[in-house]
């Protein structure tokens, strides 16, 4: 989810074809050679409250997850160093995904609990080349790390255990147009990183007379596939007041075919290949922003996000609907360099039947998030 | 004005934060009344596993779960089950009792250690298990549940088999019954009823060589056919709806396909020569009696020597009715591995008869089952019950297997998570499996919507 600034948050997460200041250095490096200020900071935090309910095929028991508040945050620093270049640093946590199911779920041996982090670490460089045309570049280093728990059919209390950390290298690259007074376009493409897990703690909670067979403690190694990302924005100043942005993402999930797990010890019984095969999609969104006064700017927007997954893979480890989401936001100036934003995201996890066929695991899923979001903005 | 609205935007967003609700299944009875529910069968209705009865394989039961699942439709009332008062359990096998199995440790005549079936409670006394099964719960009744461990179709017609079969006698309601009086005492609205299969497998489970298949045809009391419609009538007097179960391939369980008729490893050439030179004899005999029979050992598996008194010697030459068990031939998960590994049975020695179904003992169990299932089937279909195709799912396990909520059946002994210790009976998650077959057959038949149970939910066989 790409809540990397309550601004972008307020007007339907987009923020490609608009000048963000400091945030651009996320939503598009190509527009921070263009800031209107010689230096802006700025910092946020989300508070994602998901919920998740789910009915298997043929039974009338709903499970709903009892999930943590996820919390993804973000902190840009940015500055010109003269008129045309501009150098910034971002941090920020663009996935991660937290479910935490009842242990004697009806899907226990498929997930019981799974949490994924990943920050991100962006120094950044942007060069206006025109005073219409900047681009920008950023290099991503990405650490992160997965927790998960699975349930094993020997016995309530048996179950897997896997806690893992990675780390990878991408690039964001951005390019933003100012084709008039009115009219600004953007593009941005964050590529896709790799996370490989290897030397992870697997620790296997068994029946003692499987100790010989499944070792208590061991090492795993997976790989996880954080998609690249092909964004095109555009941004209309309607009336003085009213601004207007609409993009497209291009999320390509396509890459993510299956989750392999590789135990070194008993590899041969263990190792699992899941199937997965999302496929790529994408994101539209709108926005709006209406500046009220000196103090108050007003925003909205909604997107609607399909899902990536496939029909006879969908697991309930990330359950990963066709989301209609609509937001809101309000930005506080107490003074010209200060802001307080404040955002609400509101995403609908819309009903759908879904099987994980492999584990003949199917039902009627539904979700929802309540994602209220608060940051600061200080420029100059 | 402006702020007014935010402020009722932010509050309305989060009255939506709540749960997100499903609502896509609706419990209903459809055509059916399913207030008061009785079941009856033999051993897996009444919820025998682990080689005997004992409380908690009670309450996994099939029956049991049906009994849960319908009060969402309508049941309602109690679901009494004569329950045994023991975790340990009782089993009856030819007269002897004993506690039920379980896994655990145990060293064979090798020295060797592995996991296996071992007895609760070996130390258990004949007396003590027998005050057990023998304590009446008759005044706890009546009962929902008359599934009576080890009773064929026959059976629950006969009146005093109380006296006969301690696992009835423990719950009638009087000494001189037929299991199907108890019926009369509930008045049931919705039936079950899975009863066959010990027709044929106590034959079966004696390799064989004791007990008869009941026959298809037969005067109620004698005959398959006859005895089951008996039986529905009874049921029928009160009950507006039921379901019948067909019987599984007795010989595709894990008691008969778990050990392999080639058990027998030849590593060492002086082996081979050895027993080759030992059978020498028998094959020049056989030749001379104009018999096929040899007896032929190599490198690598070979097939056990077994004792098999068709074989049709000269008077006087008994002793050479023997010969190996063939490959498609089933060896008994009762054979003592011991006696395999130590006293060189299928070697030196020949495996009884009792422990294997040859050829011959496999076709007349599987042409009963067929016989027996094509009149369960035309049962259902004259008395117009749903028609439970047990046997569907057990083909399915024992070709391949299948998955439900992410368990992996199949027929293997142990790890193929629906039979239980003595491969015969069912887990509670193989009584899972059973409960949802009768609940799709029933809703089918009925156009209703019984919730199913979630198989994961369950154990499997239980590890140490």
């Amino acid at each position: 989810m790409r809540l990397q600034s309550n601004r972008s948050t307020g007007m339907g997460l987009t923020g490609t074809g608009l000048q963000m200041g400091a945030s651009s250095m996320f939503f598009n490096p190509g527009a921070l050679s263009m800031m209107e200020t010689k230096m802006d900071f700025s910092a946020g935090l989300s508070g994602i409250i998901s919920k998740i309910s789910f009915q298997s095929t043929g039974q009338n028991l709903v499970s709903e997850t009892d999930n943590k508040l996820g919390t993804p945050f973000y902190v840009y620093g940015a500055g010109k160093i003269n008129e045309k270049w501009a150098v910034g640093l971002a941090i920020y946590t663009p996935y991660g995904s937290s479910a935490k199911w009842e242990d004697d779920w009806a899907g226990r041996l498929l997930i019981q609990n799974i949490a994924l982090q990943a920050i991100f670490i962006q120094p950044t460089i942007s060069y206006k080349i025109t005073e219409k045309l900047g681009i920008g570049a950023g290099l991503v280093y990405t650490t992160g790390s997965v927790k998960l728990q699975k349930g094993l059919n020997y016995g309530p209390d048996s179950y897997v255990e896997l806690d893992g950390s990675a780390s990878g290298i991408g690039f964001n690259l951005g390019a933003f147009y100012v084709a008039s007074e009115k009219l600004s376009l953007g593009v941005n493409y964050r590529s896709e990183m790799t996370m490989d897990v290897s030397g992870g703690d697997a620790k296997f909670n068994v029946p003692f007379s499987l100790g010989t067979t499944i070792p208590a403690e061991n090492k795993f190694s997976a790989s996880l596939p954080l998609p690249g990302n092909l964004d095109f924005g555009v941004s209309y100043q309607a009336t003085e007041k009213l601004l207007l942005a609409a993009e497209v993402n291009w999320v390509m999930w396509g890459t993510y075919e299956s989750l392999e797990f590789d135990f070194e010890e008993k590899g041969e019984l263990l190792n699992s290949v899941n199937p997965r095969q999302y496929k790529d999609t994408f994101i539209p969104r709108i926005g709006a922003e209406y500046q009220l006064n000196e103090m108050f700017t007003l925003r909205a927007g909604a997107y609607y996000d399909p899902s990536p997954t496939n029909e006879d893979y969908f697991t309930p480890e990330t359950v990963s609907l066709d989301n209609l989401a609509f937001t809101l936001g309000v930005s506080i100036y107490p003074t010209e360099r200060l802001s307080i934003d404040l955002s609400y995201l509101q995403i609908f996890g819309l009903e759908a039947e879904k099987n994980y066929q492999p584990d003949n695991f199917g039902g009627t899923y539904k979700s929802a998030a309540f994602i209220p979001g608060f940051g600061l903005s200080y420029r100059f | 004005m402006k702020y007014k609205f935010l402020i009722s935007a932010l509050l309305l967003a989060g009255l939506w934060s709540c749960q997100p609700e499903i609502n896509e299944f609706e419990p209903s009875k459809g055509n059916a009344d399913f207030t008061t529910y009785m079941t009856a069968g033999n051993s897996l209705t009444a919820g025998y596993a682990d080689n005997a009865l004992y409380k908690s394989a009670q309450e996994n039961s099939f029956s049991k779960m049906l009994a849960e699942q319908m009060e969402y439709v309508g049941r309602t009332g109690s679901f009494n089950i004569p329950y045994i008062n023991t975790e340990d359990g009782v089993g009856a096998s030819n007269g002897v009792l004993f506690t039920k199995l379980k896994m655990g440790f145990t060293q064979d005549c090798l020295g060797t250690t592995s996991l296996g079936p071992v007895r609760a409670n070996p130390n258990a006394t004949q007396q003590e298990l027998a005050v057990l099964l023998g304590t009446s719960v008759a005044d706890q009744g009546p009962f929902h549940n008359i599934g009576v461990p080890g009773a064929k179709v026959t059976h629950l017609l006969a009146p005093g088999y109380a006296t006969l079969n301690p696992f009835y006698g423990r719950f009638a309601s009087a000494a001189g019954n037929a299991v199907i009086d108890e019926i009369a005492n509930v008045k049931p609205t919705f039936f079950t009823l899975w009863i066959g299969n010990n027709d044929v497998l106590t034959y079966a489970i004696a390799g064989g060589s004791a007990d008869q298949i009941t026959p298809l045809d037969g005067a109620p009391g004698v005959g398959f056919g006859a005895s089951l419609e008996a039986i529905l009538m009874t049921f029928k007097a009160t009950a507006t709806g039921g379901a019948i179960a067909n019987i599984p391939n007795i010989t595709d369980i894990p008691y008969f396909t778990t050990v392999p008729h080639n058990p027998i490893a030849l590593t060492e050439q002086g082996q081979v020569d050895q027993l080759n030179a030992a059978y020498a004899q028998y094959n020049g005999a056989m030749e001379q009696f104009g018999l096929e029979y040899r007896i032929n050992f190599a490198l690598g598996a070979n097939a056990m020597v077994m004792h098999d008194p068709s074989i049709g010697v000269p008077t006087g030459y008994e002793a050479l009715q023997i010969r190996q068990i063939k490959a498609n031939e089933l060896v008994l998960l009762s054979i003592p591995q011991d006696s395999i590994k130590c006293a060189f049975w299928g070697t030196q020695k020949p495996v009884p008869g009792t422990f294997v179904l040859d050829e011959k003992e496999i076709m007349d169990i599987d042409e009963a089952v067929a016989g027996y299932n094509l009149a369960i089937k035309a049962a259902a279909d004259n008395y117009d019950l749903a028609h439970v195709d047990m046997n569907a799912v057990m083909k399915k396990g024992s070709s391949g297997g299948f998955v439900m909520d992410g368990v992996v059946f199949t027929n293997a002994f142990v790890t193929g998570n629906a039979f239980s210790t003595d491969g015969v009976h069912l887990t509670p998650q193989g009584n899972a499996v059973a409960a949802n077959t009768f609940i799709d057959a029933i809703n089918k038949k009925y156009n209703a919507s019984i919730p199913k149970v979630n198989v994961a939910q369950y154990n499997a066989v239980v590890l140490p």
